[in-house]
C-alpha cells in the first residue's frame, strides 16, 4: 500500500516536472544553445580588456558547431560562456532554455588539456566526475555508467592507469569518456585535438562522430578550433571569428555535406573544396612568400 | 641493468668508507693536539660500549640510553604532533583563502623567526612544568614550516585541476579530498620533514634547560658536568643518526606520495 501511495506521489511528481520544462522549449523550440549580444571583460593591471564583444549566435540541438580563428580571438572565452566557467560581463547565455549561470551537469566540457586528475586512475577519473554530476542513480549505476564509457573509447583495459601512464590520445579520450559519461544535452570541447599527431587526430575525429552517432545525433556539439580541415569534417556550420580584442563573429558558414562523411572521399568533394578556399581566405591573408610585403 | 646498479651501491660504501676515514684520522689528530682532552676514537668507541649496555634499563635513578632516547623521541612526538594537527589545516585554510592568508601571515612571518628556546621560558610559565615545557616548544616550532608549505602548495593548485572541480560540480568535500589534498600531500610531506628536522634540533637545547630523561639532559649532566667528553661525542652521534632516519623516514613518505603529471 505504502509502496504504491510513493510511486503515485512521485508519478505526480514528475508529470509537473515535464508540465513545465513543456513550456520552455515553445519559447525556444529546437534551440539548445542561445547567445544573446554577450560581451566579455576582464579587469587586467592595465587596464579593462574585452576579449569578445555583442556576439549573437544560436545553436540548433544536434547541430555541430565549430568556433574558428588566430590564437587569443576569444573562442575559448565564448565558449566559457556557454559552460559556465566565464561569466558574460554584458547579455545573455541560454543553455536548453535555461540561463547560464555556473556549469551544470547538461553541459559536458572537454579540456584542451586534457584536465585530468594525475592522482586518479583512469576509472577513478570518470567516477568522481560522475558521482558529482549525476545525483538520482545508485553507486551501482554509476559504476557500470563508467565502464560502459571506458568501453566505449575503448579504454576499459587500461581503466586502472594513472593518467601519466597515457598517450595523449588515450588521455583525450579519457576526458571524451568522462564528459560523455554525464551524458550531457550539450557537449563542449575547447581545443580537443590540439596537441596531438596528425594521424591519432584523424581517428580521434571519427570515434568523436561515432559517439555522437550512438547517441542518436541528439547531442549538440559546440567545438573550438583553429584546424580548418577538422571544422569541416565535423561541423554543420563553421563560425569565423575576428581576430580580438573585441572580437566578433566574422562570417558564419554553412557545411552542406551530407553525412556520415568519408573523410577520404570528402577532400575530393567540390563542396568541401569551396568551403576550404573560403575558410582559408577569411582566415589567412598571406599565401605564399610573394605576399609577405 | 641490475649489475651497474651493484656497481654504484658498492661504491657508495667506499665513498662513505672513505669519509669516515677522513673524519677519523681529523678526529685522532685532534686528540693528538689536544693531548685527549678530546678523546679519540678509541676511547669514544670504549665509551659507546659502556653507553649501550642494557640501553632499556628504567629503574628510578638509572636510566639506559634507550629510554633516555624514547623520551625524547616521545616529547618530538606530542609536540610534532599536536603542532602538524594545527598547522595542516591552518594552512590549507591560507592557502585557499586570501583574506585568511592576509591576515595570518604577518604574524607566522614575525614568529617564524624567533628562537624556538625563546618559547621556553613562556612555556614554563604557562604549564608550570618543565617537560611541558618543552613540548610547548616543540609544538611552536614545528607550526611554521608546515604551515607555510601547506598554504604554497594550496595556492599552486593548477587551475586545471580546479577546473575540473567546477565544470563537473565537486561538493567542498570532494574537491578537498579529490584534489587540494592529493595535490598539496607532496608540499605538506616537505613541511613536516623540515619541522621534524627543526623539533629534533631543538629537543636538545630544550632538555639542556628543562633536565629530566632525555638526550639532552644526558649530554649536559653527564656529559659536561660529569666531565666526560667522550659521552657527549656518543651522545651527538647517537642525536646525528636518530636525526639522519627521522629525515630519511619523511623523505621515503615524500617519495611515495609524489606523482608524474
Amino acid at each position: 500500500m505504502k509502496t504504491s501511495s510513493m510511486a503515485a506521489e512521485s508519478t505526480v511528481e514528475v508529470s509537473n516536472v515535464t508540465s513545465e520544462n513543456l513550456l520552455k522549449p515553445v519559447y525556444n523550440a529546437g534551440k539548445s544553445i542561445e547567445i544573446e549580444n554577450v560581451t566579455v571583460s576582464f579587469k587586467t593591471p592595465k587596464g579593462i580588456y574585452t576579449a569578445v564583444k555583442d556576439i549573437s549566435l544560436s545553436v540548433k540541438k544536434g547541430e555541430i558547431i565549430c568556433l574558428i580563428g588566430h590564437s587569443g580571438c576569444g573562442k575559448s572565452t565564448l565558449m566559457g560562456t556557454i559552460s559556465g566557467m566565464v561569466k558574460p560581463s554584458s547579455g545573455v547565455v541560454r543553455a536548453n532554455g535555461n540561463e547560464v549561470e555556473k556549469p551544470g551537469p547538461d553541459r559536458g566540457i572537454v579540456f584542451q588539456n586534457y584536465s585530468l586528475l594525475p592522482w586518479l586512475t583512469v576509472y577513478q577519473n570518470i567516477y568522481e566526475a560522475v558521482d558529482s554530476a549525476i545525483k538520482h542513480k545508485t553507486a551501482a549505476q554509476k559504476k557500470e555508467l563508467v565502464i560502459n564509457n571506458l568501453k566505449m573509447v575503448k579504454l576499459y583495459d587500461h581503466k586502472d592507469k594513472l593518467p601519466g601512464q597515457l598517450s595523449g590520445g588515450m588521455k583525450q579520450r579519457v576526458a571524451i569518456a568522462r564528459a560523455f559519461a554525464i551524458n550531457p544535452s550539450i557537449l563542449l570541447l575547447d581545443e580537443p585535438f590540439g596537441a596531438l599527431d596528425a594521424l591519432t587526430k584523424s581517428s580521434m575525429h571519427v570515434e568523436l562522430l561515432k559517439l555522437w552517432n550512438l547517441d542518436n545525433r541528439e547531442k549538440t556539439i559546440v567545438m573550438v578550433t583553429h584546424d580548418i580541415e577538422e571544422a569541416i569534417f565535423l561541423s554543420d556550420r563553421v563560425v569565423v571569428m575576428n581576430n580580438g580584442p573585441e572580437a566578433t563573429i566574422k562570417e558564419i558558414v554553412d557545411v552542406p555535406l551530407p553525412r556520415p562523411r568519408n573523410k577520404k572521399d570528402i577532400v575530393h568533394d567540390e563542396v568541401y573544396m569551396t568551403i576550404h578556399d573560403k575558410l582559408m581566405n577569411l582566415l589567412i591573408d598571406k599565401f605564399s612568400i610573394d605576399d609577405i610585403v | 641493468m641490475k649489475k651497474i646498479f651493484t656497481i654504484k651501491t658498492l661504491l657508495s660504501v667506499v665513498y662513505f668508507a672513505a669519509g669516515l676515514l677522513l673524519v677519523g684520522g681529523i678526529w685522532e689528530l685532534i686528540s693528538l693536539f689536544t693531548k685527549n682532552e678530546i678523546p679519540n676514537p678509541r676511547m669514544t668507541w670504549i665509551t659507546f660500549k659502556e653507553v649501550m649496555q642494557n640501553p632499556m634499563q628504567n629503574e628510578p635513578d638509572v636510566k639506559g640510553i634507550g629510554t633516555k632516547l624514547l623520551s625524547s623521541l616521545a616529547r618530538v612526538g606530542i609536540g610534532f604532533g599536536l603542532g602538524s594537527i594545527i598547522a595542516i589545516p591552518l594552512g590549507l585554510l591560507m592557502g585557499s583563502s586570501k583574506t585568511i592568508m592576509a591576515i595570518v601571515n604577518p604574524i607566522v612571518q614575525i614568529l617564524r623567526p624567533v628562537s624556538p628556546l625563546a618559547w621556553f621560558p613562556l612555556g614554563l610559565a604557562i604549564f608550570k612544568d618543565s617537560p611541558a615545557a618543552s613540548i610547548f616548544m616543540i609544538f611552536i616550532c614545528s607550526l611554521w614550516p608546515t604551515v607555510i608549505n601547506t598554504a604554497f602548495g594550496v595556492s599552486a593548485i593548477p587551475q586545471d585541476h580546479k577546473n575540473v572541480g567546477t565544470a563537473f560540480g565537486f561538493s567542498k568535500w570532494k574537491y578537498l579530498t579529490k584534489i587540494m589534498l592529493p595535490f598539496t600531500l607532496p608540499h605538506i610531506l616537505t613541511g613536516l620533514r623540515l619541522a621534524i628536522g627543526v623539533a629534533w634540533m631543538v629537543i636538545v637545547a630544550g632538555e639542556m634547560l628543562s633536565g629530566g630523561i632525555g638526550l639532552g639532559y644526558f649530554v649536559w649532566e653527564e656529559g659536561f658536568n660529569g666531565g666526560s667528553v667522550a659521552k657527549i661525542i656518543v651522545a651527538i652521534i647517537i642525536i646525528g643518526i636518530v636525526g639522519l632516519i627521522l629525515d630519511k623516514l619523511f623523505m621515503a613518505l615524500q617519495k611515495k606520495f609524489s606523482y608524474a603529471v
